[in-house]
């Protein structure tokens, strides 16, 4: 059942499966004989698809959105409180770090500021987080140990394109976005920092580091839910609010013995501290800049392999907690 | 009180029923924090700023909070209980609500106890922390915290009651405003900007905060103990008030 979807083809219904295949432009081939105008149309045709592929991305997030704006709209008083519970929790979980760092003028060698930007790119990760992970679709470790994986399987789209869209939610779960990008520039006006383009594309790609890395062990660390469905639902938990406080920590003035494995073992000192000082211009323990990009690049292909080896396990045993409509067992 | 042992024995057996293995992730996160925030600590309090504690009061309040940390912020199964079928379980034996949520939940601390904290005590003077209270009155504010953190936990459940499907957001509200208005993570004395005087009086500042700092000797005991007595003659009585009232108005769907 798990190979069922997701590289299924599409014979032009409009049902918008990422990899279909389209036998409308075949003919053209015959027409044109010399090879140039071939090399021509496969490549416009490619484009074509990619652009389709891409059309599609964007329909499935204005679904998500669509339907999180209809949360807020029913059921506003709720939708609210969930906004608010949101920012709480997050200034909670950050103004600590930031109230040691002003009471101490700073810790290890970094400013209060300087840990103010830190707590600004900490918050914005936690913005992208519930911007796009609304669904349980980075927890994912629910919905393999729920049972709820069949309710994805049965849909005409690939699994990973499901997971990637299915947990948008714009209007519900942007504000710490908000705030974060709100703090960064206080934190920026604060250091003197000068805001360029090249600096704006370094934090994107930075930005884009850290998800890769949360998203990566999450889905790492969730395969274990392949296997024992109901002993390893909430492991994804554990792997980012467990451990989440730890990113907080400006990791600047501890020794190597603890800096270390928090860059590699547990990179935690990559979901805000490591970033934050190559955005001040000084990549710590002599490390290459690029390196939170490596690390998300080798941890998403560790990810993707053991995550595959678990869904050939669940295509081939099932799983023991499936009810219908995913109720737990 | 024999009914009461038997239900705290059998949660705190509930808590290994997968195994003792599927525990030990979650209190390998709890050792593998305490190493960095002992070290956040040495590195924050080397710049030498005057902040009326030691690094060994500041080392051992931070490490009796690791230990001690289920006692020190009470959470109960009435967090969750409208959706995991608690509500159920404990209605349907001939004993009171409370009385069970209290013995389940101090039976629940125990594995925590006997796998985390009695191992990280007996290491506790290779890593250079005194594990010896500044006070005799700490116990005494130890179980005064435990009191008040059972109150504070029913008023929250009668809230999530009162709101329905939002228990799992208030749950996640308290944790994270208790975390910094306890003092189990920063001591309420530490706070910049004048915080730490306008802090001290605030309910949750009696929960974690009160037996650490006296267990740390940065605290007039007798001062910290009389406003916990106080907070929990103030919460008790609203908690069942509340909890009389709210009872009428449960709710449950899960299991």
């Amino acid at each position: 059942m798990a190979d069922n979807n997701i590289n299924s083809n599409s014979n032009g219904n409009g049902n918008g499966n990422i990899n279909s295949n389209s036998n409308s432009s075949n003919s053209n081939n015959n027409i044109n004989s010399n090879g140039d105008s071939s090399s021509n149309n496969r490549i416009w045709k490619a484009l074509r698809l990619a652009w389709r592929a891409i059309a599609r991305v964007f329909g499935l997030l204005a679904i998500s959105a669509k339907m999180d704006l209809a949360w807020l709209l029913r059921d506003t008083k709720y939708a609210a409180l969930g906004i608010c519970g949101d920012v709480v929790n997050n200034a909670a979980t950050v103004s600590g770090v930031f109230l040691i760092a002003s009471r101490f003028d700073g810790i290890g060698g970094m400013s209060a500021d300087e840990t103010l930007l830190m707590m600004a790119y900490s918050t914005m990760v936690t913005g992208i987080f519930t911007l796009f992970g609304a669904g349980n679709n980075i927890h994912v470790s629910r919905i393999i140990g729920r049972g709820q994986l069949e309710h994805l399987l049965v849909q005409p789209l690939p699994l990973g394109v499901q997971l990637a869209t299915s947990g948008f939610a714009p209007f519900t779960g942007g504000s710490n976005l908000i705030a974060g990008a709100a703090l960064l520039a206080v934190a920026a006006g604060r250091l003197g920092l000068r805001i360029t383009l090249p600096w704006l594309a370094a934090l994107a790609a930075y930005l884009l580091a850290t998800m890769a890395i949360i998203v990566a062990r999450s889905y790492l660390v969730s395969s274990a839910a392949f296997y024992a469905p109901a002993a390893a639902e909430e492991i994804s938990s554990d792997a980012i609010e467990g451990t989440w406080i730890l990113s907080t920590f400006p990791l600047s003035g501890m020794p190597r013995f603890v800096q270390i494995p928090l860059l590699t073992i547990m990179p935690e000192g990559l979901m805000a501290w490591f970033p934050s000082l190559c955005l001040l211009g000084r990549p710590p323990l002599g490390m290459a800049a690029y390196y939170p990009m490596a690390f998300a690049l080798l941890a998403s292909l560790a990810a993707n392999l053991v995550f595959r080896k678990g869904l050939d396990h669940y295509a081939r045993k099932g799983s023991n907690r499936y009810v219908p409509h995913g109720f737990r067992r | 009180m024999n009914k009461y042992i038997k239900t705290a024995i059998m949660s705190a057996f509930g808590r290994t029923n997968g195994g003792v293995a599927y525990l030990l992730p979650g209190l390998a996160i709890k050792a593998v924090t305490l190493v960095p925030l002992m070290y956040l600590w040495r590195a924050a309090m080397s710049s030498g700023a005057e902040v009326g504690m030691s690094l060994e009061q500041m080392l051992a309040y931070t490490y009796a909070s690791a230990l001690l940390a289920d006692m020190l912020f009470v959470r109960t199964a009435a967090s969750g209980w409208l959706s995991e079928g608690v509500l159920l379980k404990l209605y349907g034996r001939p004993m009171p609500v409370l009385g069970q949520l209290a013995a389940q939940t101090a039976g629940g601390w125990l594995p925590a106890l006997l796998l985390f904290s009695l191992p990280m005590a007996a290491a506790a003077p290779l890593l250079g922390v005194s594990l010896v209270p500044a006070s005799p009155l700490f116990p005494a504010s130890l179980l005064l915290c435990i009191s008040l953190g059972f109150a504070v936990d029913f008023l929250f459940a009668c809230l999530s009651i009162r709101l329905r499907s939002m228990n799992w957001l208030i749950d996640r509200m308290r944790v994270a405003v208790a975390a910094v208005l306890s003092g189990t993570v920063i001591p309420i004395r530490l706070l910049p900007f004048g915080l730490s005087e306008a802090m001290k009086y605030q309910p949750f500042a009696s929960l974690g905060g009160a037996p650490l700092s006296i267990f740390a000797g940065a605290a007039d005991a007798a001062e910290t103990i009389a406003l916990q007595l106080a907070w929990n003659a103030i919460l008790w009585p609203l908690a069942m008030l509340a909890w009389k009232k709210s009872q009428e108005g449960m709710v449950s769907y899960g299991g």
